[in-house]
């Protein structure tokens, strides 16, 4: 059993075709890269995944229970946590107080050991990421690079068996990517599954063991790194047909 | 760092961390307000106080709703009336004495507030607030359509609440001792209920539902948690206030009464608690003494035509207008932009003296 079934996931809207019959498995301790042109229906997929959009057919099962269409908040409690493409902080909060809400959860609370308070486990999430020091710090006021760092706390804050990174590394300075590379790195060293869309393909192909390619909305190819940037159609899709 | 001062910290709202000079007024506010009436016995003040007693009630309720966890209630009013019936009409067919219609009525403003909390959840936006503004307006209407329960022309009497020995003078004073305690205990399991983990996940919902979500957090179950505890006290504050007048009317539901929360949450400052209470206090301070002499003095054959209801009524709709007009310029509160304002002018003046 994987950890992650995705099978023959559709959504259409109106003419268009967003996602077309895309099935794949992750399993634990893998990292997937899902890479793709623009408007290759990469966020649908999340969308679809973490329970944003209900697919108009197609299965999503999260060890081995069907998830399909459940609603956002009771996928992320069953283990499937997502970051946002566009950060999405709480302003108003502090940053700590924005990891206390994940806390503040059905999940959260579980997975607070009886030894710590959730003061303390978003303490440690927030040192995990390196955002410590702007723990009191009205969230609106934080760097970009700042908030997307918040975000994979937040969806930490759960441990997830299963964690969707909507674009890390957007937005972010060659600095910043590198240390996100070496966060997420760890992260799959401590055990966690990640499943990445990502468009920096430089900094994605050296973490990632799968990838998956999409296309207007269809698989049109997975395997290893090195299998994608050999694969002609996908270098096709990309950079256009060789004259 | 002590957990402890994190528990405190964290739970902060507006741009700084630490807002003391208004949380010290507040408090100062309070002490002024259980005081006062030892100091001055004029009944007429008594009366205004205790009246701004129960709309801060109203008004801070609805902040909790609106400002802190970012849902819309256009038409407060109802929870107002709501209490204010409630506990008339279980007097009138029961004969049930405060002690007992009281609880009951707050339990029926939980039950409504929920009821209305179901729709919000799918409508939004402009919709929305139609839809919560015209409930006041739908209920005086049933209210009229059937005179013999409802008696909508006279209003439905309720029962004293203090025996007759008390007095004239003894009454007023226990009302508003009532009023005060009320209000003070509301604004305290109020203001508890905002600094802990649940109303700092009313502050994600205001802030980002989608990420709230994400988070795990059911957002429904605390869209109508909110929607129950504002419920709850606005009823407490229509009904007891229905008993210091004697009666309920439909009145009870006018739409001064759901623009008039609004108004003082933005003279405070929105979703900070203490803003609609030390706005409440604020503006009926200029509704009862600087509004009439205003307009008597801006127009004065008119003034004398409409009377001091007729000053007051204008003052309202002016004021309304100003607010409107610098609520977005200020959005931590009128009150507060002028606070901050009188700071920077004494730093500004302190620094100039040290060089």
């Amino acid at each position: 059993m994987h950890l992650l079934e995705v099978e023959g996931l559709t959504k259409r809207f109106g003419g268009l075709t967003a996602v077309n019959n895309v099935s794949f498995n992750v399993d634990e301790g893998e990292i997937l890269g899902i890479i793709g042109p623009n408007g290759a229906g990469k966020t649908t997929l999340f969308n679809l995944m973490t329970g944003y959009m209900k697919p108009d057919s197609g299965k999503v099962r999260l060890n081995g229970e069907d998830v399909t269409g459940l609603s956002p908040d009771k996928i992320a409690n069953k283990g499937l946590a997502r970051t946002f493409q566009v950060v999405r902080p709480f302003r108003h909060l502090p940053t700590i107080a924005n990891v206390l809400v994940a806390l503040e959860s059905p999940r959260g609370r579980r997975k607070i050991e009886y030894i710590r308070t959730p003061e303390r486990k978003a303490m440690e999430m927030l040192e995990d990421v390196g955002l410590s020091e702007m723990m009191l710090e009205p969230a609106e006021n934080l760097s970009f690079g700042d908030l997307k760092r918040l975000e994979i706390a937040r969806a930490m804050a759960l441990e997830p068996d299963l964690v969707l990174l909507d674009e890390p590394f957007g937005g972010l300075s060659p600095i910043e990517t590198e240390y996100m590379v070496k966060s997420i790195q760890r992260m799959h060293l401590d055990g966690y599954t990640l499943a990445i869309v990502e468009h920096k393909l430089h900094a994605l192909m050296q973490m990632v063991k799968t990838v998956l390619v999409m296309h207007n909305g269809e698989k049109i190819a997975e395997g290893t790194p090195e299998e994608i940037a050999k694969n002609d159609r996908v270098v096709e899709v990309y950079l256009g047909k060789a004259i | 760092m002590s957990v402890k001062y994190l528990r405190r910290a964290y739970v902060s709202f507006a741009t700084h961390v630490y807002d003391v000079p208004p949380r010290m007024l507040a408090f100062l506010m309070f002490i002024a307000l259980a005081i006062l009436p030892l100091t001055q016995l004029n009944l007429t003040i008594l009366e205004r106080l205790t009246y701004a007693n129960m709309i801060a009630i109203l008004a801070v309720s609805w902040d909790l709703l609106v400002g802190r966890t970012g849902q819309i209630s256009m038409g407060h009013a109802l929870f107002w009336g709501v209490g204010a019936y409630s506990a008339a009409l279980l007097f009138q067919y029961f004969g049930w004495p405060a002690w007992m219609t009281i609880p009951i009525t707050m339990l029926v403003g939980v039950g409504i507030a929920v009821g209305i909390g179901i729709p919000c959840l799918r409508v939004k936006g402009p919709y929305l607030a139609l839809v919560t503004m015209s409930l006041p307006l739908a209920v005086v209407g049933f209210l009229y359509y059937y005179p013999s329960a409802f008696h909508a022309d006279t209003g439905i009497r309720l029962s004293a609440l203090w025996p007759a020995s008390f007095g004239w003078t003894g009454s007023f004073l226990a009302n508003y001792y009532l009023s005060f305690a009320l209000m003070a205990v509301s604004a305290v399991i109020i203001y508890k209920i905002a600094t802990s983990k649940t109303g700092v996940v009313f502050v994600s919902l205001l802030d980002d539902e989608l990420a709230s979500k994400a988070s795990g957090i059911n957002v429904t179950k605390y869209k109508l948690l909110a929607f129950a505890i504002s419920g709850l006290f606005g009823s407490l504050a229509g009904c007891v206030q229905g008993y210091f007048a004697s009666s309920a009317r439909p009145t009870a539901f006018d739409i001064s009464l759901s623009i008039i929360p609004i108004l003082v949450t933005i003279l405070g400052g929105i979703g900070t608690i203490y803003g609609p209470l030390v706005g409440s206090y604020i503006y009926y301070l200029l509704y009862y003494y600087v509004f009439p002499p205003i307009i008597r003095w801006i127009a004065p054959s008119y003034a004398a035509s409409v009377g001091v209801a007729g000053q007051q009524l204008v003052g309202f709709v002016i004021f309304l207008v100003i607010v409107i007009i610098f609520a977005t310029r200020w959005p931590r509160g009128i009150a507060r932009a002028i606070v901050d304002k009188l700071d920077d002018l004494q730093e500004a003046r302190e620094i100039g003296e040290k060089k």
